[in-house]
């Protein structure tokens, strides 16, 4: 018992001991780099978070304060390899050594996939990627909005498209770090932010990298963040290869940032020229509907009945006169109204060579009301002539125009039983001897027979 | 809806429909005509949205007291 009683040596309290030691280790591990695989992971009401670093022989207490884990890119589960940085403490109440863990991050491609395996299987199931919610991307967005690092070469590609496709785009940059710990909760704040000044379409853009490069882009934060933006994204990370979550989230996946500039706006001379194409179209199809139209009005002025309104006259030669102007009034405003109403077609088509054509056609109506009317009055005229002629033959055979020039008509009881020589008669029988303007009674007294010569009649 | 409020897409629909509807032989002269002229109005509005964006580029920032302010982008000079 005597050995110890060196005077050098301190005597410490189990609390002075404890707080040199974390002093000590604190001093000496304050800045370290621990890598390990989890083990014991324990996330009390999602606050800190406990777990054990193990190697193949030994293993370490590690704690990650809420503070520190609530930026991590990505879930720490059991069985992941991960690097953590952070320093030595102890734990004074028990006397326990641990690391205290600032940041985080998986290592190696295999536990990177596994945690965006996980995230992207998680999301999934919450129908994040479901077809139903992805918002269409406007053909002509007013104001693009991106999220990049104005840095990169990415902006300069984008802008290059776009002023290729559409000269008088309007962009809303907004300037993110790509990578780091702090970049996913930039573009998160960078959504907010391009949302709220108002764009019709965001872009989130980076150039290729590896998946711990591209990480800012598998978090489940942002998919949140999209998801949940009412502005429909674009999600454009890394080469063509490359999958992130936010390509998953996004209401469009762009291979690459060169192609979200062809996606966001349309091509203003392919559009312009498809434009010119339907309006021709239209044009087209609106000349051949009018030319059917005028087709129709052609026959139905060129009816036998509107082209030799003669054929009506003869049923009503009485009051031809009236019916003449009635039939060519009414004639003369059904052509009119037919080619008012064509030539306001053509009018309104409204162009060079349809309004030739309106006045050719307009000529050919015209000349048709000329020809109609002339062939009017010829019949008229025939008509009328016709009937004078008729007339004159009447008058010529008439029995009583004959009686008023002088000559009689003799008969016995009957008008239709004249007498045409004077056997026909005897002496005293009564006879009727009709003139011109009444009949005579009379009985025959005697009979002279005298045979007239023939050209009697004309020397009188 | 008037056809000076329609969106670039809702236009091009339109015009689509137009003219599958004048393509239709059974329609009349007169509803054609009222189609044609839609169509005309609608190519034009197209046309029109075309060239109404104003072409520009900007950066987007929140300011110290939480204000979003934008200014001109000049991608030389970033650098």
């Amino acid at each position: 018992m005597e050995d110890h009683k060196n005077l050098d040596s301190k005597i410490y309290t189990v609390s002075e001991l404890n707080s040199n030691i974390r002093k000590n280790l604190e001093y000496s591990y304050s800045d370290i780099w621990l890598e390990g695989e989890v083990s014991n992971f324990y996330f009390p009401d999602k606050k800190h978070m406990y777990f054990d670093l193990k190697d193949e022989k030994s293993k370490i207490r590690v704690v990650m304060f809420h503070n520190n884990n609530r930026n991590l890119l990505f879930d720490i589960e059991e069985g992941l390899h991960i690097l953590v940085s952070g320093y030595i403490s102890v734990y004074e109440k028990r006397g326990e050594y641990q690391m205290i863990a600032l940041n985080a991050r998986p290592v190696g491609r295999g536990s990177l996939l596994l945690a965006f395996e996980h995230l992207k299987e998680k999301l999934e199931k919450k129908g994040y990627f479901d077809s139903k919610y992805k918002k269409n991307i406007p053909i002509i967005p007013g104001r693009i909005g991106i999220a990049t690092s104005i840095g990169g070469a990415v902006i300069k590609d984008i802008i290059s498209v776009l002023e290729r496709r559409f000269k008088n785009f309007h962009l809303v940059l907004r300037d993110v770090n790509v990578q780091g710990i702090t970049s996913s909760d930039e573009i998160c704040s960078a959504i907010d932010d391009l949302s709220e000044y108002g764009v019709d379409v965001i872009i989130l853009a980076r150039g290729g990298g590896s998946l711990e490069d591209l990480w800012a882009f598998n978090t489940e934060k942002l998919a949140d963040k999209i998801f949940n933006c009412a502005v429909p994204v674009i999600s454009a990370v890394g080469h063509e290869t490359d999958y992130t979550i936010s390509d998953f989230v996004a209401d469009k996946r762009a291979a690459t940032p060169s192609v979200a500039g062809e996606i966001v706006i349309l091509n203003k001379a392919e559009a312009a020229a498809n434009l010119k194409e339907i309006n021709k179209k239209i044009r087209n199809l609106i000349k051949s509907k009018i030319s059917i139209y005028k087709r129709e009005v052609d026959f139905l002025i060129n009816r036998r009945v509107f082209r030799r309104p003669g054929i009506l006259l003869d049923r009503f030669n009485q009051a031809a006169g009236e019916v003449r102007i009635r039939l060519i009034e009414y004639i003369k405003k059904i052509i009119k109204t037919k080619e008012e109403t064509v030539s306001e077609y053509y009018r309104r088509v409204d162009e060079k060579n349809i309004l030739k054509k309106v006045y050719t056609f307009k000529m050919k109506i015209d000349n048709i009301d000329i020809k109609m009317i002339s062939s009017i009055k010829n019949h008229l005229r025939s008509q009328k002539n016709r009937l004078k002629q008729m007339l004159k033959e009447l008058q010529d055979k008439n029995p009583v125009a004959v009686l008023s020039r002088g000559f009689a008509l003799i008969y016995k009881d009957k008008v239709d039983k004249n007498i045409k020589g004077i056997d026909e008669v005897k002496i005293d029988q009564k006879v009727r001897i009709m003139l011109g303007d009444g009949v005579l009674k009379a009985r025959i007294f005697d009979k002279i027979y005298k045979k007239l010569e023939l050209g009697y009649k004309n020397e009188n | 809806m008037k056809i000076e409020k329609m969106s670039f897409e809702q236009s091009i629909d339109k015009l689509e429909e137009i003219v599958k509807e004048l393509e239709n032989e059974n329609i009349s002269l007169e509803e054609s005509m009222e189609k044609f002229e839609a169509g005309i109005k609608l190519s034009s509005n197209c046309l029109k949205k075309l060239n109404e964006a104003e072409g520009k580029i900007e950066k987007l920032t929140r300011s110290k007291d939480g204000k979003l302010v934008t200014g001109e982008l000049d991608l030389e000079k970033e650098k």
